[in-house]
């Protein structure tokens, strides 16, 4: 009996394999079928990505049109920050060129000894988010001119640029805020130059409320503190007359993870709004990291910050400007220290940095900024390297390039929001390249 | 009983010749070299698992010298004093795991159960393969799914249905933002249910066909054999599904991040914005400066590791001391 009824067990059993045996087909069809409709669409996607026949791994996208320049770096934004794994770039060692190859870059004021130069090479960088989507557009035309040069930038935060540097992983960093002077790594003394001016805004979505929102810091920071929480309120009333605001909430968003923008707001409060601010939990310190986290909600990247303003109704958060722009959002005016409320613009930005006397790595403050028509939230952003290059072949390039970004490459940031650098700041760039140096303490640049 | 052990017989003498055969077979390099890889495995894995509590417990020694084990449950927050609140950080990773868990007990046990035993080949076929393929997916894909197709979806539909169900609209009182406590969880949720449904199903499809026909001749329905023989049958392997789920769910960090609010507040509703262990860690850890704000992070990396452990291992005690008692 039990030798019987475990023979009928087995001859059940083994039906079921069998049959799935005969539908393995099927499930290959269909996967087939999968794999087919992803590559049908591939080529559709293709079409957003940059055409780049010359290089093989510069990942900065081709602003050919406008929609495609603000969607790439969105999408490269959010994938490195998802992914430390980016953060930890090794630098690139430039490939030497056996030819000799000529020292004329297009643009630039930089001339070298040609003797060391090698045009071709791959430099890798990281650090701030903000300057993102101008870096990609310009290391793309950069890399046009000059056909040698391919740039991997990791857009992961102002501080993973400033720790990867000093660690002498990247070849350049980039942070909204300069290393406190001296700064050093392991590669030594390290130089820092502006590369460019950008402001901060302050950018809501409130049905109802089309544009002419004006703020002040007391204000701001009511909202972001949690204090002021309709936009009715009688505070921000006072400061529009004549502007039908809506009953609605307000819903503040800040960044979850430490940034340069962030740090532009803290310090324009901590200016501005008084004991409110200061006597928070924010304190007197500006700090990049934003120091009121229980009020609202937090996103990363200017990226998850402007997605979470475009889908929530009432929402109010800080995005670099450039960002605004392409997103299309509307933006508060902020009051100025000449009394004056001013909306971010390439114009009222460029005259933040105008006013900019002195500006040096341990000056380098600009926000509320004197001067009618100047926007309290600009600043400079900062690209980091050593002073004494390794790798001499790297370092030329590596200055051709900075020395690039900051003259020519600054048409690049009119298109994008951008504000191009005022003729001192250019000259204090071009005077601080002028100290690169090879490991033999000779100069890399002559003028 | 002393003539008891007397009349155990002695032991058999050595039969020859089979101990040098032992022996040879023993000598053999392919043995050894198994011997030696079976060691060296185990030496290896022991040692990553000291050197990683090794590592914790050093890099996050300054901030305990700091701020004492009141690290462990502080609710204070100033960037400043590179202090975290740790315990809201637990608390949200305990309710998106919770939450995450809920999901992946009811769909995926009950996916599980329909992919073996109820649903005709057909369908059975083709979307065990599709759940394989979703277990393979990438978290930060499914974070930016969430962060671009689910929040919208749940501020506008999801959340303000959920709050007009009575009784549990208790948990979802606030406004809904669409990054919530729930939002991660269910983001969460769509990570380890295709594990759970995997193993589940391998478990339920092992049980012995005996147990099957046995519940049917005593004339029980299609879901009575369900209950009554399959699950029980497999339960081993739905729990230790579980169990390996919730350790994804629990050490989660991008996809989290993405999608939680980041809010360093004990939440009051399943609504509000959070913040967990794991969501802190990554938005904090590639900006940590050197110094005591590292040791800061490291800490709650340590805090994360401890609270995996401890949850695991008291699970695992709760489940033996439920088997034994429904043993009794």
């Amino acid at each position: 009996m039990v030798h019987h009824s475990e023979d009928g067990d087995r001859v059940r059993g083994s039906s079921r394999p069998g049959g799935r045996g005969l539908w393995l087909p099927l499930v290959a069809v269909g996967a087939a079928a999968v794999l087919a409709a992803a590559c049908s669409s591939t080529p559709t996607a293709a079409k957003l990505k940059p055409k780049d026949t010359t290089t093989t791994s510069t990942t900065a996208p081709a602003p050919t049109t406008t929609t495609t320049a603000a969607a790439s770096p969105s999408t490269t934004a959010a994938k490195s920050s998802a992914a430390p794994a980016t953060t930890t770039t090794v630098k690139a060692a430039a490939h030497s060129t056996t030819a000799a190859t000529s020292c004329s870059t297009s643009g630039g004021t930089l001339s070298a000894t040609c003797d060391t130069q090698s045009t071709s090479a791959t430099l890798t960088g990281a650090g701030a988010n903000s300057i993102q989507p101008f870096f990609s557009r310009v290391f793309y035309y950069f890399n046009q001119a000059d056909h040698g040069v391919n740039v991997n930038y990791s857009p992961a935060g102002s501080s993973v640029g400033v720790t990867d540097i000093e660690q002498d992983t990247v070849a350049f960093g980039d942070s909204e805020i300069p290393i406190k002077t001296p700064a050093s790594g392991t590669g030594g003394n390290i130089l820092q130059v502006p590369v460019d001016l950008g402001g901060v805004a302050l950018s809501y979505n409130v049905p109802g409320l089309s544009g002419g929102l004006k703020l002040n810091g007391p204000v701001l920071a009511g909202i972001f503190l949690g204090k002021i929480t309709k936009w009715d309120d009688a505070q921000i009333a006072a400061l529009n007359p004549g502007v039908n605001l809506p009953g609605s909430t307000i819903y503040p968003v800040h960044r979850a993870d430490s940034s340069g923008p962030g740090y532009d707001l803290d310090q324009y409060l901590i200016d501005t709004a008084g004991s409110t601010w200061t006597g928070s939990a924010a304190g007197t310190t500006a700090s990049t990291k934003w120091p009121i986290t229980n009020v609202g909600v937090g996103q990363q990247l200017n990226t998850g910050v402007a997605t979470y303003i475009q889908q929530t109704q009432g929402s109010i958060g800080y995005v670099e400007y450039a960002y605004s722009v392409q997103a299309g959002f509307t933006n508060a005016a902020l009051l100025n220290t000449a009394g004056d409320y001013v909306t971010p613009s390439q114009t009222s930005i460029a005259a933040a940095g105008a006013e900019a006397s002195g500006l040096s790595a341990t000056n380098f403050n600009i926000v509320n900024g004197a001067g009618a028509g100047t926007y309290p939230l600009a600043n400079f952003s900062w690209t980091l390297l050593y002073q004494k290059q390794a790798n001499a072949a790297q370092g030329v390039v590596l200055g051709k390039l900075v020395d690039w970004v900051t003259t020519t490459g600054q048409n690049q940031a009119k298109a994008l929001g951008y504000s191009p650098l005022p003729a001192n700041v250019v000259a204090l760039a071009h005077s601080t390249l002028l100290q690169l140096e090879n490991s033999a303490g000779k100069p890399l640049f002559s003028s | 009983m002393t003539t008891l052990l007397e009349e155990v017989p002695p032991p058999l003498a050595p039969v020859p010749g089979v101990a040098e055969a032992l022996g040879r077979r023993r000598r053999r390099p392919g043995g050894r070299l198994y011997a030696a890889l079976r060691w060296g495995g185990a030496l290896v894995f022991g040692a990553v698992v000291v050197a990683l509590v090794a590592t914790l417990v050093s890099g996050s020694s300054q901030a305990f010298g700091h701020f004492g084990l009141s690290l462990l449950w502080s609710d204070h927050y100033s960037p400043a004093k590179d202090q975290y609140p740790t315990g809201v950080f637990i608390v949200g990773t305990l309710i998106t795991t919770a939450v995450a868990l809920v999901l992946a007990v009811v769909v995926g046990v009950a996916t599980a159960a329909f992919l073996s035993e109820l649903a005709p080949r057909v369908v059975a076929a083709p979307l065990s393969v599709a759940v394989d393929l979703i277990a393979a997916v990438p978290s930060i894909v499914v974070g930016l799914w969430g962060l671009l197709v689910l929040t919208p979806a749940f501020s506008h539909h999801v959340e303000p249905f959920l709050k007009t169900i009575p009784v549990l609209e208790w948990f979802f009182h606030g406004a809904a933002l669409g990054p919530s406590m729930l939002l991660a969880g269910v983001v969460l949720a769509v990570m380890i249910v295709p594990t759970v449904v995997a193993l589940s199903r391998s478990a339920m499809t092992a049980v012995a066909v005996a147990d099957r026909e046995a519940a049917r001749a005593l004339g029980a329905t299609r879901w009575q054999v369900v209950r009554t023989a399959v699950i029980p049958g497999a339960r081993t392997g739905i729990e230790a599904s579980l169990t390996l789920a919730m350790g994804r769910a629990m050490g989660e960090t991008i996809a989290v991040a993405m999608v939680i609010g980041n809010s360093y507040t004990v939440p009051h509703s399943l609504l509000a914005p959070g913040a967990t262990l794991g969501s802190a860690i990554i938005n904090n850890f590639g900006e940590a400066a050197p110094g005591l704000d590292r040791s800061s992070v490291v800490a709650l990396v340590l805090v994360l590791v401890l609270i995996t452990a401890l949850v695991n291992v008291g699970g695992q005690l709760l489940l033996r001391a439920r088997t034994r008692s429904a043993r009794r």
